[in-house]
C-alpha cells in the first residue's frame, strides 16, 4: 500500500498522475465538455459509444478537438455556434485567427457576446506590402516558402496560442488554421501540439483546432469533419431577381479514439435573412 | 490609557504635530485629537506628567494660549468629553471616569457628537501637515482607514437636537444625572440613541481607537553605479524596487492604478513610461511583467543610469462573487495575457471587438477585453444595445435556431470568413449577372458560377465627403485586370469614407460559397468573403 502511495506521488511530481493513473476522479456532466448549444450536434459529439457515461455532450475540456473539411462545409459556423455557446454560459473564450478572418457583425449574429470573447489577430496577406502591418515585415524575404511571412504568421499563432492556453483565462480556445496551405500545415512538428494538451490536461480549457485538414487532436479530443458528398447550397426564392442563399446542407463525421463506430449527424448551416 | 487635547486656537494641523511628537497612535475626531498613551510613562513618567509635557507643547504652538485642555484617562470617550467640558489639564484616575464626567454638562454629548460629523470629519490638509513634500504630490499625506471602509459610521444627526431638548425638558442638567437614571427605562423612553448617551456619559467607549496612517507617496528609486542594457538586469532592478512597493500598498489596502516607470538615460534624458491598469493590482510579479512587456515594445533608446517607480495607488476593488457562476479570471492574469499577447501580435492586434453604430459592412472597434467588468458595463451602459438595435437580436436569433433543431438535422447560423484585404478578381458578367470568377490568389477556386444571388447594393457615408465619381452604372460587361488599378486601390484605400457597392452571394461547382462584391465607383470586383 505504502508502494503504492509513493509511485502514485511519484508519478504526481511528474505531472503523470492524469495520464497513467485514475488517481483524479473523471468529471461528469455539464462540467466535463463545452457544449455547443445544438442538441443534436452535442449528443453526436458525446457519443454512445465513449468509454465515459457522459450526461451532458459537447467538446470535452481539457482536450484537443479539431473541425476539418472543405469550405463552405460550415465548419467556421460550427466553431462560432461553440463560441456562442460558451459566451452565453458566462465563460470567457479565446480566437486565435491567423489569417484575420472573423467578422464581428455575423459573429455578434450568431450570437457570440463579443465583450468575453478574446480576439487575437493575426496578419491578414495581401500582395500589396502596403497594407501589412509594418511590426511584421521585417525579417521578411518572400510572401511565400520556408522562412517567410506565411510561416511567420503561423508562428505567431501558435505562440500566441500557447499564451492562451498556458494562461488559462479563457475555457474554450479556437484556432483558426483553415486559410494555412497543408505544406505549411504539415511542417509544423508535432511537438507543437503535443505541448498544449500537456498545457490544458486536466484544465477547463478545450481547444478546438480549425483546418480544411486534420491536423491534431489529443486522445480524448474529437475530431468533427463537415462535408463530403452530401454538402449541397441550398436557394431559396423562384425568381432569379429573388434568389437568395438560404444555406449549406452537409454531414459531420465524429470520431474519437476508442470509438468504435463514426457518428453521423446533418448539420445545415442558415445564412440569415440581414445581408 | 488615553490622552486628548483640544484647544480651537490652534489649527489641527499643529495639534496634529504635537500628537506625533508624543506617539504615532493618534486619532484625529474632528477639532480633538485623540493619543494612545499606553507605553509613554517610561518616557514621560505619570500621568500627570505627561499631561505637563503635553501642556508645555501646545504652549510652544501656541504661547500665552489659555483655552488649550488636555484630558488623561483609561477611556476615549472620557478623555474626548473632558477636553470638551473641562478647561485646563485633568487626570483621571483609571475606574473613576464616571466620577469625573459627572459633573459635565449634558451638552457635551451633543458637541460629541458634532465632531463625527462629516464636516467637523475633514483631514487637515496635506500641505500643512508635510512641508517638505513635492508640489505635484496631491494625493498623498495623511489619511485616515475609516475614509475607505464601511466603518465609517457617522451616526445620523437630527437637525435640531430633539434629545437634548428632552433632557432639558426632563431636568438632566448634567451627566451625572443621566447616568443615575434606570438604563431598561432611558431605552425604552428614548431608544437606542438615549442608552448610547448614557454610556457616552458613564466614559464607556463604543468602538476601538483608529489609528491615522502616514500616506507617503508610492514611489521607489534606486541610481545604479553601472548603466544597464536591456530588459533583463532591468528586470532584477525593478523586481527590489517593486516588492517594497507592493508590501506597502498591500498594507494600505491600496492596488496600483497607474505605473509610471521613469528611466534616466546616459544620454542625460529622461524616459518615461506611463501604464494605465484595467483594475487596481499589487501582485510585484504582474507589475514587473507589465512594465517589462511595455518597455519590450517601447525599449529605451540608452543605457539605463537610474530607474524610477511611481504608482497612482486607488483603493483596492472588492468584488462579490457568486458561488451558482463559473468563476471569471483574475484581473493580474487577464492584463499579463493581454500584454503578452500584444507585444507578440501588435498593437490593435488583441482585444474583444465591439461593433460600431453603422450599415458598412464589417465594421468594428477594438477594445481591451475585460470580460467580467464589460458585463458589469453593459447592463448599466444601454450604449452597447444601442449599437445593434438596428441588427436583430442575437439572442431572438438563437432562440430562432433553436426551434429549428427539434429535427435529426443540426442547424447552425452561417458564418462569413471576411478577407480583411478584400481580393481582387476577374468576373465575366453575361446578361447582367456574374457567370465565372477567376482569381490568382492560391487556395481560391476559380471557374464556373453555379447560381448566384443579387445584387445587393448598399451605399452610404456619401453625404459626408464629396461624390466619388458618380458615373453608377451596375457592372456589364466582362472586367479583366487580375492587378487592381489605382483607382481601385484607392476605393479600396479609403474605407473610411464612402461607400457604394453591389454583393453577389455565388456558389463555385466545388460547392463554395463566395461573397463578391462590385466597387460601383470604379466597377473592379473584388472576393470580399467565404460562407462557411
Amino acid at each position: 500500500m505504502a508502494a503504492r502511495a509513493a509511485l502514485e506521488a511519484l508519478l504526481r511530481d511528474r505531472k503523470l498522475d492524469r495520464t497513467l493513473t485514475s488517481t483524479l476522479p473523471e468529471r461528469l456532466g455539464d462540467d466535463a465538455v463545452a457544449a455547443i448549444g445544438i442538441d443534436t450536434l452535442d449528443r453526436a459529439v458525446a457519443g454512445r459509444y465513449g468509454p465515459q457515461d457522459y450526461t451532458a455532450g459537447g467538446l470535452p475540456r481539457g482536450q484537443v478537438s479539431e473541425v476539418i473539411g472543405p469550405a463552405s462545409s460550415g465548419r467556421t459556423s460550427l466553431a462560432w455556434a461553440a463560441l456562442a455557446a460558451a459566451t452565453r454560459r458566462g465563460e470567457s473564450v479565446a480566437l486565435i485567427d491567423t489569417f484575420d478572418r472573423f467578422d464581428p457583425p455575423t459573429a455578434d449574429a450568431c450570437g457570440i457576446r463579443l465583450s468575453r470573447l478574446l480576439w487575437v489577430r493575426g496578419q491578414a496577406v495581401s500582395k500589396t506590402a502596403v497594407a501589412i502591418d509594418p511590426a511584421w515585415l521585417p525579417g521578411v524575404r518572400a510572401v511565400n516558402g520556408p522562412g517567410t511571412f506565411m510561416e511567420r504568421v503561423i508562428d505567431r499563432a501558435i505562440k500566441a496560442l500557447n499564451l492562451v492556453v498556458q494562461s488559462r483565462v479563457c475555457t474554450l480556445v479556437v484556432i483558426d488554421l483553415i486559410d494555412v496551405p497543408a505544406h505549411a500545415l504539415r511542417r509544423l512538428p508535432a511537438s507543437t501540439w503535443f505541448r498544449i494538451e500537456r498545457a490544458i490536461e486536466g484544465s477547463d480549457t478545450a481547444v478546438l483546432i480549425l483546418s480544411a485538414i486534420p491536423v491534431a487532436r489529443s486522445a480524448g479530443g474529437r475530431s468533427i469533419q463537415l462535408g463530403g458528398e452530401t454538402q449541397r447550397v441550398m436557394w431559396k426564392g423562384d425568381h432569379e431577381r429573388t434568389r437568395r442563399v438560404a444555406g449549406v446542407r452537409s454531414r459531420a463525421s465524429i470520431a474519437a479514439a476508442r470509438w468504435s463506430h463514426v457518428q453521423c449527424v446533418d448539420v445545415e448551416t442558415i445564412v440569415p435573412n440581414a445581408v | 490609557m488615553f490622552a486628548a487635547l483640544y484647544a480651537p486656537s490652534i489649527p489641527a494641523a499643529a495639534l496634529i504635530e504635537v500628537a506625533r511628537a508624543f506617539t504615532p497612535r493618534f486619532e484625529q475626531i474632528g477639532s480633538v485629537v485623540l493619543l494612545d498613551a499606553s507605553g509613554l510613562s517610561r518616557l514621560f513618567g505619570t500621568a500627570q506628567e505627561l499631561g505637563e509635557h503635553l501642556r508645555d507643547a501646545l504652549e510652544k504652538q501656541s504661547p500665552g494660549d489659555s483655552l488649550a485642555r488636555i484630558a488623561i484617562a483609561s477611556t476615549q470617550t472620557a478623555v474626548t468629553l473632558l477636553a470638551l467640558g473641562q478647561p485646563g489639564l485633568t487626570v483621571v484616575v483609571p475606574g473613576k471616569e464616571a466620577i469625573a464626567l459627572a459633573p459635565l454638562s449634558v451638552n457635551v454629548l451633543d458637541a460629541f457628537e458634532k465632531l463625527s460629523e462629516p464636516s467637523a470629519f475633514a483631514p487637515a490638509h496635506p500641505a500643512d501637515l508635510r512641508r517638505d513634500r513635492a508640489p505635484d504630490s496631491q494625493g498623498a499625506g495623511w489619511h485616515h482607514p475609516r475614509t475607505t471602509h464601511q466603518a465609517s459610521r457617522g451616526k445620523r444627526r437630527a437637525p435640531e437636537n430633539r434629545l437634548l431638548e428632552i433632557l432639558t425638558k426632563w431636568g438632566i442638567r448634567t451627566l451625572g444625572a443621566l447616568t443615575a437614571l434606570s438604563g431598561p427605562e432611558i431605552h425604552e423612553r428614548l431608544g437606542e440613541r438615549g442608552a448610547y448617551w448614557q454610556s457616552l456619559a458613564r466614559g464607556m467607549d463604543a468602538r476601538p481607537m483608529v489609528p491615522w496612517v502616514d500616506e507617503v507617496p508610492f514611489e521607489a528609486a534606486l541610481e545604479l553605479e553601472w548603466p544597464i542594457e536591456g530588459l533583463e538586469p532591468l528586470s532584477f532592478v525593478l523586481a527590489r524596487l517593486l516588492e517594497p512597493l507592493s508590501e506597502r500598498l498591500e498594507r494600505a489596502d491600496r492596488g496600483a492604478a497607474v505605473i509610471y516607470t521613469s528611466l534616466r538615460l546616459t544620454s542625460r534624458t529622461v524616459y518615461t513610461r506611463t501604464l494605465q491598469l484595467p483594475a487596481p493590482m499589487r501582485d510585484p510579479k504582474t507589475l514587473r511583467t507589465l512594465i517589462l512587456l511595455d518597455l519590450e515594445s517601447h525599449p529605451p533608446d540608452a543605457p539605463i543610469d537610474i530607474v524610477r517607480v511611481f504608482i497612482e495607488p486607488t483603493p483596492a476593488k472588492v468584488l462579490q462573487w457568486t458561488l451558482l457562476e463559473r468563476a471569471q479570471p483574475a484581473p493580474e492574469q487577464v492584463t499579463t495575457l493581454t500584454a503578452r499577447l500584444t507585444a507578440l501580435m501588435g498593437a490593435g492586434h488583441v482585444g474583444s471587438p465591439v461593433l460600431v453604430d453603422t450599415w458598412r459592412p464589417g465594421s468594428f472597434t477594438m477594445s481591451d477585453f475585460r470580460s467580467q467588468i464589460a458585463d458589469q458595463l453593459k447592463k448599466s451602459d444601454g450604449s452597447i444595445e444601442k449599437q445593434s438595435a438596428h441588427r436583430p437580436s442575437a439572442i431572438d436569433q438563437q432562440s430562432e435556431i433553436s426551434d429549428l433543431t427539434s429535427s435529426d438535422c443540426a442547424r447552425l447560423r452561417s458564418a462569413l470568413r471576411r478577407f480583411r484585404f478584400p481580393i481582387p478578381t476577374r468576373v465575366i458578367v453575361q446578361e447582367g449577372r456574374p457567370v465565372r470568377v477567376q482569381t490568382d490568389r492560391q487556395g481560391f477556386s476559380s471557374g464556373a458560377i453555379v447560381q448566384a444571388a443579387g445584387p445587393w447594393r448598399t451605399s452610404g457615408e456619401w453625404w459626408n465627403t464629396p461624390s466619388p465619381g458618380s458615373n453608377a452604372s451596375a457592372p456589364s460587361a466582362a472586367l479583366g485586370s487580375s492587378v487592381p488599378s489605382t483607382s481601385a486601390r484607392r476605393a479600396t484605400a479609403d474605407k473610411s469614407v464612402a461607400w457604394d457597392r453591389d454583393e453577389w452571394d455565388v456558389a463555385m461547382t466545388d460547392g463554395t460559397i463566395y461573397r463578391l462584391v462590385v466597387e460601383r465607383g470604379v466597377g473592379q470586383w473584388f472576393l470580399e468573403g467565404v460562407i462557411d
